[in-house]
């Protein structure tokens, strides 16, 4: 795909770029930040966002094997599961 | 990332997360009845569980970006190296810069207090301040996306915007299973 690409990326491909990036950060960072301290404000928010995300990731897989580990097997709940497995 | 190929990748992602969660439950059990030293510690199962779900996460993506192959790659410990430096620290590490950036500039003069400001601007300019953030905080982005370090800054733009799809899309997923089978 980068190969029809035959010199510098330009200006616009770089905004448009951006402002890709900002539309996946939350709401709450997309706030003002015009001029010469956006493109370190975005990418801040950026890391923020990926390392609050981690951490929910985290939380979640932590919970959710749990809950397997302590699952009985006859229970409705390792149904789904497994129904889960049968249709993925 | 909307519709069919985010379903594809929860779907994907799902299966290899539960299948191999399974088997890390099953070597649990398995080793607690069979002996007298105990099972993987807190620390060893969730570091596990956290490798399953990159694994899982990686293999589900596939070949359309770069982190998949550095998780793939990388031994399971690394693939996550940004616990090192809190969002605090980093924020006080760029103030001690700016903060370094005029006081040089006051010593040079053999000046102190209050004016330095007007004076140092013109020689450490905004946009020169603007610049090293810019530069420390690509710093911090690098690490914090699988495979980073050897990407150009667009490609860590690209790469950054499909991982945080992803890692959004695993969290929407991952939310609605545990609501599921709570």
């Amino acid at each position: 795909m980068s190969g029809h690409r035959a010199g510098r990326i330009t200006d616009d491909e770089i905004s448009e770029l951006i402002s890709k990036l900002q539309s996946l950060l939350p709401e709450s960072s997309r706030r003002g930040a015009a001029g010469r301290s956006s493109a370190s404000k975005l990418l801040q928010e950026t890391c923020r966002y990926i390392r609050s995300l981690h951490r929910e990731v985290d939380d979640l897989n932590n919970r959710l094997s749990e809950l397997m580990a302590t699952m009985d097997g006859d229970s409705p709940q390792a149904d789904v599961i497994r129904n889960l497995l049968r249709l993925l | 990332m909307r519709g069919p190929s985010a379903r594809a990748f929860q779907q994907g992602f799902l299966k290899n997360l539960i299948l191999s969660l399974q088997a890390c439950g099953s070597k649990a059990r398995v080793s607690s009845s069979g002996s007298a030293s105990a099972t993987m510690s807190l620390q060893e199962r969730k570091r596990a569980i956290k490798s399953s779900a990159d694994i899982a996460m990686a293999t589900a993506r596939g070949g359309g970006a770069r982190w998949p192959r550095a998780i793939l790659a990388s031994p399971p410990s690394s693939s996550r190296p940004w616990k090192a430096s809190s969002p605090g620290k980093v924020r006080a590490r760029s103030r001690k810069i700016v903060r370094r950036c005029f006081r040089t500039r006051r010593s040079r003069d053999g000046t102190g207090g209050g004016d330095s400001f007007a004076r140092t601007r013109s020689v450490v300019s905004s946009s020169e301040i603007a610049r090293r953030l810019v530069r420390k905080r690509t710093k911090v982005l690098r690490k914090m996306i699988p495979g980073g370090e050897s990407l150009d800054e667009i490609s860590l733009l690209q790469e950054a915007m499909d991982y945080v799809a992803h890692l959004h899309a695993q969290v929407d997923v991952l939310r609605r299973i545990s609501n599921a089978v709570q």
